[in-house]
């Protein structure tokens, strides 16, 4: 631990406090992230232990990168690239405008980190701007695998906070319990839309009742034609048969044509028939990215 | 998670160089001298896996667990920890790691108990002595040892695939699966990558059964000289097993053992920092 100045404090992690550090030797800025190992009965908590193991094989240029493990007296740190803010925080600095060749770059590097996952048959499970960290070169990358686990989407974190629910899709809403990939597909999708309306969220429901209402009333109901199989999940209830009708073009009014058929794909109700990943960076809205993007 | 084995850590961190293991091993080697070493680990493979079953867990989680424990002693000697603690970590580890969940610790310290006193009271004759305290101050070291890689590959994936391609998966696949069980008795799964590991399980089933596979492995391209030292090893592994006897030898083989840095409670020898030479950075 001597090797890190610590600087500031950055924010509460699913498992501990984030702070912001110097290496003295090289003066290079990294996050440090502390595992709290309070809990008695777990040991190093499996969330971390999830974490560290995932990041330790997957380094991609946007997934954010584990540089070291800490150990010291009972405690771990992990020692993490510094990124200066996260989607969230960038989002507020940008009071309502983000350029549409800003929003490209972003969704198309947020495709490409979970290709990258989902190519390794790692799900993220918990997307959203927080967990998506931009450092000054506009470069986006997928962080905070701690709540990725193979069964049960936790509905609280380690700080009792509750975990938001406005980037998942109706299947988990219904209580599905075996996920796949399409579960980010899902949380991209929302992300891109918020992107596209400078930070304003698609779906800010306040419970899964009214989570699901908000996304029937933006795309139908569905029903067991469009998605067979459906009424027989697990917390399944009945909702009123909405119909559609607004346009996508009402909803994300700067968004051009083609970034509205992606964002069509990604929103769809039956997991089924969402796009993956690596369809969505081969989309046609892609066409014209520039390619210092394509090959950053 | 199943990636991509040739940009795993696994591959890129954890095959040793035999040289280095011998060197690295070259204390206990001095206690241990000639077939010993390998008797001791065979001895405590067999803890693992008895803990293992008793907690019902998948042979995967075995093997993982398995894995862990001959990693950290290619490194260290076993007067750093005593591995009748360093097994039971393991096998918590990679429970937790293989997303089986994690064990209680009630749960894991019971399982001990009842083992060491019906499966191998010929060996101690002592209670299992470690609480859960000990497991959680040692899962540090085994973590910090390994530098955090935790995902292990083993070669059940590739034999499965390798036998459908060989069309024999009824007779081929048993025997070869239990060969490559037995082979995390010895050291290939420090050695060698998972897949050389399966196609030397398979080749030996192969012969075993009679099964005329020559053609379906003259067009592969790996290195046959390797799979032939892997053969090699599980053979000689099974030359060992056939004039030794574990009840009668252990008792004195343990008494051997170095008393560990850390250990049973009050035998420690020198305070409770064991991980020798600290941080490894």
């Amino acid at each position: 631990m001597q090797k890190y100045e610590k600087l500031e404090k950055i924010g509460e992690g699913t498992y501990g406090t984030v702070f912001k550090a110097k290496n003295k030797e090289t003066h290079e800025i990294v996050a440090l992230k502390r595992v709290r190992l309070d809990d008695d009965d777990e040991g190093v908590p499996s969330s971390a232990l999830r974490e560290i193991c995932l990041l330790k094989e997957l380094k991609h240029k946007n997934i954010v990168r584990l540089h070291d493990v800490l150990h010291s007296e009972k405690k771990l740190t992990l020692v993490f690239e510094y990124c200066d803010q996260d989607l969230k925080k960038y989002f507020d600095s940008c009071s309502g405008d983000i350029d549409p060749e800003t929003v490209k770059s972003f969704m198309y590097q947020l495709l490409r980190g979970l290709a990258f996952c989902h190519s390794h048959n790692v799900l993220h499970r918990d997307l959203k701007p927080q967990n998506l960290l931009i450092n000054k070169n506009g470069e986006l990358k997928l962080a905070d695998f701690g709540l990725a686990r193979a069964f049960g989407i936790p509905v609280r974190c380690y700080s009792a906070e509750v975990v938001t629910l406005w980037y998942r899709p109706p299947d988990v809403l219904f209580g599905a319990k075996l996920y796949s990939t399409s579960i980010d597909m899902w949380s991209a999708g929302c992300i891109f839309a918020e992107l596209a309306n400078a930070g304003r969220p698609l779906f800010p429901g306040n419970d899964v009742d009214d989570q699901l209402k908000r996304i029937f009333r933006l795309l139908g109901t569905p029903t067991e034609d469009t998605w067979p199989g459906m009424s027989r999940l697990p917390d399944y209830k009945p909702f009123p048969i909405y119909q559609v009708t607004t346009s996508l073009a009402v909803v994300v009014p700067k968004l051009c044509p083609k970034g509205r058929d992606l964002l069509q794909r990604l929103l769809v109700c039956n997991p089924a028939h969402r796009l993956s990943a690596d369809e969505g960076l081969n989309h046609p809205y892609f066409n014209d990215l520039s390619s210092a993007v394509r090959t950053g | 998670m199943a990636g991509n084995f040739w940009q795993s850590s696994h591959c890129q961190q954890w095959i040793l160089d035999k040289q280095d293991l011998l060197r690295d091993r070259q204390d206990d080697l001095t206690n241990f001298p000639d077939d010993e070493y390998q008797k001791v680990h065979i001895f405590y493979c067999g803890v693992i896996q008895a803990v293992g079953e008793q907690l019902k867990l998948r042979q995967q989680v075995i093997a993982t667990a398995t894995v862990y424990f001959k990693r950290f002693y290619s490194k260290y000697s076993f007067r750093t920890i005593d591995p009748l603690l360093m097994g039971p970590t393991c096998v918590f580890l990679a429970s937790k790691v293989e997303e089986f969940g994690v064990i209680s610790n009630s749960r894991l310290i019971t399982a001990c108990q009842t083992v060491i006193k019906n499966k191998f009271s010929y060996a101690f004759n002592q209670e299992f002595p470690y609480r859960i305290n000990h497991v959680l101050e040692c899962e540090f070291y085994l973590l910090e040892m390994m530098d955090c890689c935790l995902v292990v590959y083993h070669p059940y994936r590739p034999l499965t695939s390798y036998v459908q391609d060989m069309g024999q998966e009824d007779t081929v696949l048993p025997l070869a699966w239990r060969i490559v069980n037995d082979s995390y008795r010895t050291d290939v799964c420090l050695l060698y990558p998972p897949f050389m590991i399966a196609l030397a399980a398979l080749h030996m089933a192969c012969v075993i059964l009679q099964k005329d596979a020559k053609h379906w492995f003259a067009e592969l391209s790996v290195d046959m000289e390797k799979m032939l030292e892997i053969t090699r090893v599980i053979l000689r592994l099974y030359d060992l097993w056939k004039q030794y006897d574990e009840r009668k030898e252990i008792l004195s083989l343990l008494s051997k053992m170095p008393k560990a840095r850390i250990a049973q409670p009050g035998q420690s020898s020198d305070g409770k920092q064991g991980s020798q030479g600290g941080s490894q950075k």
